[in-house]
């Protein structure tokens, strides 16, 4: 075991094959390069490995999706169209297979957790997939990566799954996941939605039913940065985890909230990612040692993107 | 923009005459707050709330044989004889304007809705004027955002603005141009626009001649904090 790398990075030359058509997309297979570069120049190019992910299955994609939304995006994609039902959500032919890859990183990675082989995973992949909607695309996302991971982790024995989300952007798709379901918890960080896509993750949602007290929204104003995060993470987040107590956690890990990405109204800087990773990783000792898993969602500005996911790598590896 | 759209079409109603102990029941075990009572055409003759029928119940400090009392009397005591005759209905064809400032002018939470002939078709409540404008306004839909944008009154502002959007295929939904509230809240042109390809749309609209509004209220807070 002493031979294990520190982190296992978990992608696929493939999944740069999903073609959102060029022009001002800023889901850009760009977005993967740059950070691969910037792994092989770093510090973090000694303790860090690869491994190459297995696409998820079909059994696998159903625990959250819809028969026919499969069916839907092959046809498409297949048919030759360039969008599914918004012109956000732009494919190429091969997108359905490649989404189909991007769900089964966290897969692979929950595999390789289990069977101890590596210590810590981070899946460097697109499309990704938090605002993925059982039977519908929305804003880049096809398959939601994190609920599938989340539902293969309580396949494989650990009920108490949480999803903690720190993108710009409130993962509509993982909270129509969980809202009514006591075994899972979802925490997002993001900007409120009266200002930013999708326009949902009101702190008002708790859940319903069964599923009460398992969402924990976290909206932050326009301008926010390090501070008002830290100030979440040591009050909020850090009570919710104590007492749901996961047996795994998964972070949908977006970097679109750093203040170079115009894609969000966020401030965070560079190091806020490397403190979320620390702390991250502090939790996972604390609740479920061994069962920590990242999976990249958003990030848009190349500079800051390779930077950010460097830091927060950094921060889980210590 | 039609209170029919957003009523609560053929509501439960009841008649002068069932007592009051049954109308309690009526409202208890829908979770009503008003009954529009009607006659046998339906036409509206008063409205109870709950806090009608609440008064007209004893009260708990009283002595038991005064309570008994009273009790026995409001078994038998007729909807009519604590309805409120004096009541504001809203014609079918009403705004929610109409709505909303008879709301706003008197501490009411529902109206009956009335056809021409006075019958009850609906009854809209305050909870429904907030459902209709959260759908206006399109609060909480899903794949959307709002874009708040300075109006500076420049002549063309709003058209060049228009063209620029759908000339890039960015997908809006709603736009508001509000003159502002006094000294509170400045000039806007507020968007909702469906992409969550935000630098496109600020992009856009900074080609356009327009400046993306951001909340002054840090400034205004530490002004206060530094007059305090």
């Amino acid at each position: 075991m002493t031979d294990r790398k520190q982190i296992t990075i978990i992608t696929d030359s493939a999944l740069l094959e999903h073609d959102t058509g060029g022009g001002e997309h800023p889901e850009v297979p760009a977005r993967l390069d740059v950070i691969r570069q910037r792994f092989a120049e770093g510090a973090l190019a000694s303790v860090l490995d690869y491994a190459l992910p297995q696409p998820a299955s079909r059994e696998q994609l159903l625990t959250f999706h819809t028969e026919s939304w499969l069916f839907r995006f092959e046809e498409a994609v297949l048919s030759g169209r360039t969008y599914i039902d918004h012109p956000d959500n732009q494919v190429g032919y091969e997108s359905f297979t490649i989404a189909t890859l991007s769900a089964g990183t966290g897969v692979t990675g929950i595999d390789l957790l289990e069977e101890e082989k590596v210590r810590n995973v981070f899946c460097l992949t697109r499309p990704p997939g938090h605002h993925a909607e059982p039977n519908m695309p929305f804003g880049f996302c096809f398959f939601n990566n994190c609920v599938v991971a989340a539902r293969y982790w309580q396949q494989r024995g650990r009920q108490r799954v949480c999803v903690f989300d720190f993108d710009a952007h409130h993962g509509n798709g993982i909270q129509t996941a969980f809202e009514e379901d006591a075994d899972t918890l979802y925490i997002s960080i993001h900007e409120h939605p009266s200002f930013s896509y999708p326009g949902t993750g009101w702190a008002e949602e708790k859940g319903t039913g069964e599923g009460r007290g398992t969402i924990l929204n976290l909206p932050l104003r326009p301008g926010a940065g390090d501070r008002q995060v830290l100030a979440l993470l040591e009050g909020p987040v850090q009570e919710t985890l104590e007492r749901f107590n996961p047996e795994a956690i998964i972070i949908a890990a977006g970097f679109d909230a750093h203040r170079a990405d115009d894609m969000s109204g966020l401030n965070y800087s560079t190091g806020l990612f490397h403190e979320l990773g620390r702390r991250l990783k502090g939790w996972e000792r604390q609740f479920c040692p061994g069962a920590l898993l990242s999976i990249l969602e958003g990030g848009y500005d190349l500079g800051s993107l390779a930077a950010s996911v460097d830091s927060y790598v950094r921060g889980i590896v210590g | 923009m039609f209170v029919h759209y957003f009523m609560t079409a053929k509501p439960l109603t009841i008649q002068p005459e069932m007592p009051v102990v049954d109308a309690c029941d009526l409202l208890r075990e829908h979770s009503f707050r008003h009954l529009p009572v009607v006659d046998e055409k339906n036409v509206l003759q008063g409205m109870v709330t709950d806090r009608d029928l609440r008064s007209a119940f004893p009260s708990s400090i009283l002595a038991d044989e005064e309570r008994q009392k009273i009790m026995d009397r409001v078994s038998t005591t007729p909807v009519s004889a604590i309805m409120t005759r004096e009541f504001v209905s809203l014609p079918v064809n009403s705004t929610l304007d109409d709505a909303l400032m008879l709301f706003t002018s008197r501490s009411i939470g529902a109206l009956p809705v009335v056809d021409s002939r006075e019958r009850v078709v609906g009854i809209f409540s305050v909870n429904d004027m907030m459902a209709a404008y959260r759908s206006l306004f399109g609060l909480g839909e899903k794949g959307s955002m709002l874009v708040s944008i300075q109006d500076t009154g420049e002549p063309g502002c709003l058209s060049r603005l228009v063209t620029a959007l759908e000339k890039e295929n960015i997908i809006f939904t709603r736009l508001v141009r509000s003159a502002g509230v006094g000294n509170r809240e400045p000039a806007a042109i507020y968007l909702r626009v469906n992409t969550f390809n935000l630098s496109s749309v600020h992009r856009i609209v900074e080609g356009a001649g327009c400046t993306i509004q951001v909340s002054d209220w840090d400034e205004q807070e530490e002004n206060i904090n530094n007059a305090g």
